[in-house]
């Protein structure tokens, strides 16, 4: 590329601020609880992780499996099928956690399976159906692949609530 | 500016500590008025504080502590007798100084509008003057005390330096350099006038870069004099920091990462040791695993030393909680017109900052209820026959891992069975409850809310409120309160509190699959039961332990964990106490004493009923922390609505033919696992297969399996693995597991025995010797 193309590029890039923006992107990794796939943004992703074993805890609603040891700290574990009211399946080897910082606390998510990390513009996603059952607000829009999947956005920071955890808390 | 502030906070540092060594002296002088040492030391304080005072321009402070301190020069060049009324005055006048120090602190100035020192400060004069007392409380000009007036920087050579007492150096000092200070800024004026201009900006420039202090030195025309009295103020200065060098100051905020950073050591020597438990069984006999012993004894002593030492850096003693009280209880007996004495011992016992913090209200409810309700009025103790004077003991001392303060008294005491009138009056307990109980439990129950034996409530106590509220101050740090109380001879209550609340000696305990730790300061005894030692009173199940009659309940109950373990012959139970109830839990089994970090569960988490955190262990698993107050709330909900008998019954499922036992073989050879099935038809007993360990552990979890047969040579997961998952759950803790295997030599079998299996059986067998076997472990 000669120095007149670089230039006339960066050019292209100054001038046409509009379409750049409706080009914008949404990074995002897809997983599959029960049969449908998800997806949460990439930068709410701490670390994935391969199941490990997990300590009960009394009182909690049933889709709180308990509280493990990540590397010195103890980290709630959320099993997104129970969340989700898919029945439960065993845990297998595409089995992963994934730890999400929820209001400044590491809490980790069992997923099925992970799919891959996605692209998506943000003009192809859509806020979310009104037959969706979004109660809870989890759900902040559905994407539409190229491939013409349809993948549901979470709203991560809504995905737990605390007063939901642990009622009458003083 | 910064630096001023700095200064300020020191000020405010060591008035506040000077202070409170000044009250108590104040009360110790009271009591022997002629010490004349004591005198002199309460004079420094008073003239110390009033020299940095001043030096900070705080005047208000600086007028009352000239006044006080006048009163004290008085007293200790022997002019004056310290009586009651005096010392309330001086008193008086301490807590003027504490509130008009408060105010520097919130608001860094000494001008608070509600402090008027003015009638204190006349009725010091008043005292300097002999007429205090006398109706004419005239307010006349103070002189007797440091002749400061007369001395001037004209005159300073005429005074044998020397020989003067440092105090008294020190406020001659003060004046000197207030009035060259003075002189200086004339001569600033005047040097406005006749300087260059220019000089005179550079001149201003330094001096507003600088403190007060410093300014003097870089003035022009410096009198020889005030240089050397500088140099002499230095030096007593110099003099008196290098003795308190001895301490820093410290951000507790530090200290708390410095804890945290102990207690991740803390769990990696747990880790070690579990580690080197294993490495030993499995090597035995071999060298290296002395070498290995060495060195984890040796991190293990010196992350057990490194820990108490830090511990030790967030200890404070305990005095800074009791200076307090003699004051409260010469204040408390003057104002009920009682006499009493006050008696403090162990005040050098040291607690973790955090409790010192915590325990300081309680202990004020309870002195002050010790000299309202305990002691007599001095007519009522002559008539029973003791001294005028009442005593109350104030005690601190160690022991085992916990702290104990003592508060008793020689008063009137309880009497058990008022108390109990008393709580049936009130709808506390029902008749029946105060039947059942002992003189022990009776005691206790003055720290039910809504309890008052006063029969008139006075402003000092007698709200019924005092005691609930110690009794969840000392729940919050997991201690434990013993009352013991004879009529007519006194009360003595006994505070046991953990020495500190980061890491802490547990108990761990198993109930049904789940691992929960006890904080052992909360643990009184773990006893062996069987199902006849309990008995069911007015339909709640409770144990006799000696002389008490404890509530009972099982812990799987209290956390609503399903049951899974078949009930033993025998029942382990943990007597807890806290504050001033105990209660056994039944648990499953235990595991032992450990030392555990607590975790907070976090944000999502914490406040979970019964828990207090997690722990880590050394195998890396989490364990749940018990928060004791909180369980004894549950075990109370639970005692009340289940039968410990029912609870048992639960799990108890009963086998009748052989066919409701079922036998799992594990084998990967289609053939060895057809041998074995037609072995055991005889039997009658269910039989079920799996190819590996994997597929095997699988199975178990789903059918309820009372017996496996296990090969060990199997892909994906051998025998010894297997059985050593399967041990991992207390559940399968008792599953007879049955090695039957070609590999026949000594070490197989102890591998065997050390992965947990508890037979052995070597191919070739017959079919007659594997049903023996399998029989037997079934108890068919």
């Amino acid at each position: 590329m000669g120095l007149g193309d670089i230039v006339k590029q960066q050019q292209k890039a100054l001038t046409e601020p509009e379409e750049n923006k409706s080009e914008e992107v949404v990074q995002l990794v897809g997983f599959v609880v029960g049969d449908e796939e998800f997806a949460v943004p990439i930068l709410s992703i701490q670390e994935i992780i391969k199941p490990i074993e997990w300590t009960k805890v009394p009182f909690v609603p049933d889709y709180v499996l308990g509280v493990f040891n990540l590397r010195g700290n103890v980290l709630p574990l959320i099993d997104l099928r129970k969340k989700f009211n898919v029945p439960s399946d065993e845990i297998d080897e595409n089995t992963r956690f994934i730890v999400m910082k929820i209001k400044g606390e590491d809490v980790a998510f069992v997923i099925d399976k992970l799919t891959s990390a996605l692209r998506i513009p943000k003009k192809n996603i859509l806020p979310p159906p009104d037959t969706y059952n979004n109660e809870d607000d989890i759900i902040e829009g559905v994407g539409r692949m190229d491939d013409g999947r349809i993948i549901t956005i979470l709203k991560v920071d809504n995905l737990i609530k605390r007063e939901e955890i642990v009622p009458n808390r003083d | 500016m910064d630096d001023l502030m700095e200064l300020l906070d020191d000020f405010l540092v060591e008035a506040f500590e000077m202070i409170e060594e000044m009250d108590q002296d104040l009360i110790e002088l009271e009591n022997n008025p002629d010490d004349l040492e004591l005198i002199n030391k309460i004079f420094r304080v008073a003239h110390t504080i009033k020299g940095s005072g001043s030096f900070l321009n705080f005047d208000k402070l600086t007028h009352l502590t000239h006044h006080m301190e006048a009163v004290l020069d008085k007293a200790r060049r022997g002019e004056l007798k310290i009586t009651s009324e005096i010392m309330d005055v001086i008193l008086e006048s301490v807590d003027a100084m504490k509130a008009i120090l408060e105010y520097i602190r919130d608001y860094k100035n000494d001008e608070s509008p509600d402090i008027d020192i003015e009638p204190i400060v006349k009725k010091l004069d008043a005292i300097v003057n002999g007429t205090f007392g006398s109706d004419e409380g005239e307010t006349q000009e103070d002189k007797s005390s440091v002749n400061l007036d007369e001395i001037s920087i004209e005159n300073v050579d005429e005074l044998d330096l020397d020989n003067l007492p440092p105090e008294e150096l020190d406020a001659i000092l003060d004046k000197l350099v207030e009035e060259v200070n003075k002189n200086d800024t004339e001569n600033e004026k005047n040097e406005e006038e006749n300087e260059k201009k220019e000089e005179q900006k550079e001149h201003t420039q330094a001096e507003s870069d600088n403190k007060p202090v410093v300014k003097e030195e870089k003035k022009e025309p410096v009198k020889s004099e005030k240089k050397n009295l500088q140099q002499a103020k230095k030096d007593i200065k110099k003099q008196i920091a290098s003795v308190k060098e001895q301490t820093i100051r410290v951000d507790v905020k530090r200290l708390d990462q410095l804890m945290n950073l102990i207690g991740e050591l803390v769990l990696a020597k747990n880790r070690l040791i579990k580690i080197y438990n294993d490495v030993e069984e499995r090597y035995e006999g071999e060298k290296f695993l002395e070498e290995l012993n060495q060195v984890v004894s040796s991190i293990s002593i010196v992350t057990t030393d490194l820990q108490i030492a830090v511990m030790k850096t967030r200890m404070l003693p305990i005095g800074k909680v009791f200076n307090k009280f003699p004051r409260l209880v010469r204040d408390l007996s003057r104002e009920l017109g009682k006499k009493v004495r006050l008696i403090i011992e162990g005040e050098d016992t040291e607690l973790d900052k955090s409790i010192i913090e915590e325990i300081g209200d309680p202990l004020v409810h309870m002195i002050r209820n010790a000299v309202d309700h305990g002691i007599e009025p001095p007519e009522e103790r002559i008539k029973k026959g003791k001294p005028e004077e009442g005593t109350i003991w104030l005690k601190a001392y160690n022991e085992g891992n916990m702290i104990v303060i003592e508060i008793k008294d020689d008063g009137r005491g309880m009497d058990p069975e008022k108390l109990k009138q008393k709580a049936i009056e009130k709808g506390i307990i029902t008749p029946q409850e105060a039947e059942n109980m002992s003189d022990k439990e009776a005691f206790m129950l003055i720290f039910k809310p809504g309890f008052s034996t006063a029969e008139k409530v006075t402003n000092v106590s007698g709200r019924g409120v005092g005691m609930d509220v110690v009794k969840t101050n000392i729940e919050q740090l997991n201690g434990i309160i013993e009352v013991d109380s004879i009529p007519d001879k006194g009360t003595t209550i006994k505070l046991k509190i953990p020495l500190t609340l980061a890491i802490i000696q547990a108990l761990l305990v198993a109930s049904q699959e789940d691992l929960f730790a006890v904080p052992l300061s909360n643990v009184i005894e773990t006893v062996r039961i069987v199902e006849e030692d309990i008995y069911t009173i007015e339909g709640k199940s409770v144990l006799k332990l000696r002389d008490e009659v404890l509530p009972l309940v099982n812990m799987a109950d209290v956390f609503e964990i399903e049951k899974i373990l078949e009930p033993e012959k025998y029942l382990y139970v943990v007597i807890l106490g806290l504050g001033a109830s105990k209660i056994g839990l039944i648990v499953d089994r235990f595991i032992g004493q450990e030392e555990i970090v607590i975790k907070s569960l976090g944000e999502f988490l914490k406040g979970v009923p019964g828990i207090a955190g997690a722990t880590i262990r050394g195998d890396g698993r989490v364990t749940l922390i018990v928060d004791v107050a909180s369980l004894m709330k549950l075990a109370k909900q639970t005692h009340n609505k289940k039968l410990v008998t029912d609870s048992l019954k639960e799990a108890k499922k009963k086998k009748e033919k052989p066919e409701d036992y079922v036998v799992m073989i594990v084998d990967d050879s289609a053939m060895d696992r057809k041998i074995m099935r037609q072995a055991l038809e005889p039997l009658g007993v269910t039989v079920i297969e799996a190819k590996d360990g994997v597929e095997a552990l699988n199975m178990l979890k789903q059918n309820d399996v009372d017996a496996m047969l296990i090969d060990i040579e199997m892909p994906r997961m051998d025998g010894y693995t297997l059985a050593q998952e399967i041990r991992k759950y207390n559940k399968y803790r008792k599953l007879p597991l049955i090695a039957v295997t070609s590999r026949a030599t000594k070490s197989d079998r102890v591998r065997g025995v050390e992965v947990g299996m508890n037979e052995y059986i070597t191919k070739p067998y017959t079919q007659e010797y594997l049903q023996n076997v399998v029989r037997r472990n079934l108890k068919l």
